[in-house]
């Protein structure tokens, strides 16, 4: 049934059929968590940016936004807050990226097999 | 809505339809397809291109639902943020002084002392009163809701998105199948 070479004869098995949709499901899993990657990165740097402006000012209340309102707070408990966000963020981030490696590897295994089977008649680049 | 009763999808089983979303067949033979659908390759093709249109505007809405609820789930995280510091300063003997928007632009402060309960927004232009604990627990139970809707939701795109690669490879290999069909009549038709 195959024709050699051209490809336009190629069968589709239902496991191609799986592995193709597994890949699409993949790639659009990577584009999502490149997204959520930097918005979590962008929140860490604020944090940063926030802790440092902490460290310079001599004022012993801030203003902390929590929900639409600036409370006062005292100066101890931003630090301590600005820590713990900074905390949940980075374990966040870093699960993101453990991820992203594992969605990687799956999607690099996939592609050898479906060029494997498929040679030209499939692209699997992104465009 | 839904009718069937999907079973949870498996690697090996083919579920008939989602959640009102039909799963595209999946083709073994293009010939055996064509001879079952009784069309020939240009009404097939049609037929599949006007499927992939349905899938795509089914998927805009779960895309605009998907958007609707990841916006809504940091607004309440927000909230309960905002109930349990007033809890918190529920203990203490200091009032809470916070700045807060009059308008765009525009601050003003207030001086929130010993929060007994809160007023929850609860849409449609209604707000009711709550102590702080009950307010808690509704705004949690709104967020678990939320989230689990966000799942079910991904859950339907990532099948809805199954079923467009499904067409769309159907589409690709009645075409090709169809190409070569003419070079094969071409190839016999130039030997006699």
């Amino acid at each position: 049934m195959q024709q050699a070479g051209g490809g336009s004869e190629t069968e589709v098995t239902w496991e191609d059929q799986q592995n193709i949709n597994k890949f699409g499901r993949l790639n659009n899993r990577y584009h999502e968590l490149e997204d959520e990657i930097r918005i979590a990165k962008e929140a860490n740097e604020n944090f940063e940016d926030a802790s440092n402006e902490l460290i310079l000012t001599d004022e012993e209340v801030v203003r902390f936004q929590i929900g639409e309102v600036f409370a006062h707070v005292p100066k101890d408990e931003v630090e301590m807050r600005i820590e713990q966000m900074t905390e949940t963020t980075t374990k966040h981030l870093e699960k993101l990226k453990d991820e992203k490696d594992a969605v990687v590897a799956q999607m690099a295994d996939l592609k050898k097999v479906l060029y494997a089977k498929f040679k030209d008649s499939i692209n699997l680049e992104e465009d | 809505m839904a009718t069937s009763s999907s079973p949870p999808q498996s690697d090996t089983e083919v579920v008939a339809e989602r959640r009102g979303i039909p799963a595209a067949s999946f083709v073994k033979d293009v010939q055996a397809y064509l001879d079952q659908l009784g069309l020939d390759v240009n009404s097939t093709l049609a037929f599949q291109q006007e499927r992939l249109q349905q899938y795509k505007i089914v998927e805009m809405k779960l895309l605009a639902q998907q958007r609707d609820l990841q916006a809504k789930i940091p607004d309440i995280e927000k909230c309960l943020d905002v109930v349990a510091t007033l809890q918190a300063k529920k203990g203490t003997d200091e009032a809470l002084l916070t700045d807060f928007e009059v308008s765009e632009g525009i601050y003003s402060r207030a001086r929130i002392e010993n929060a007994d309960s809160v007023c929850l927004w609860l849409g449609a232009n209604v707000m009711l009163e709550y102590s702080c604990e009950e307010a808690t627990s509704l705004l949690q139970k709104n967020l678990e809701n939320a989230k689990a809707s966000l799942e079910v939701l991904v859950a339907d795109l990532q099948f809805l998105r199954d079923q467009v690669t499904i067409t769309q490879v159907t589409i690709a290999r009645v075409y090709n199948w169809d190409v070569h069909q003419r070079r094969v009549r071409q190839a016999s038709s130039s030997q006699d």
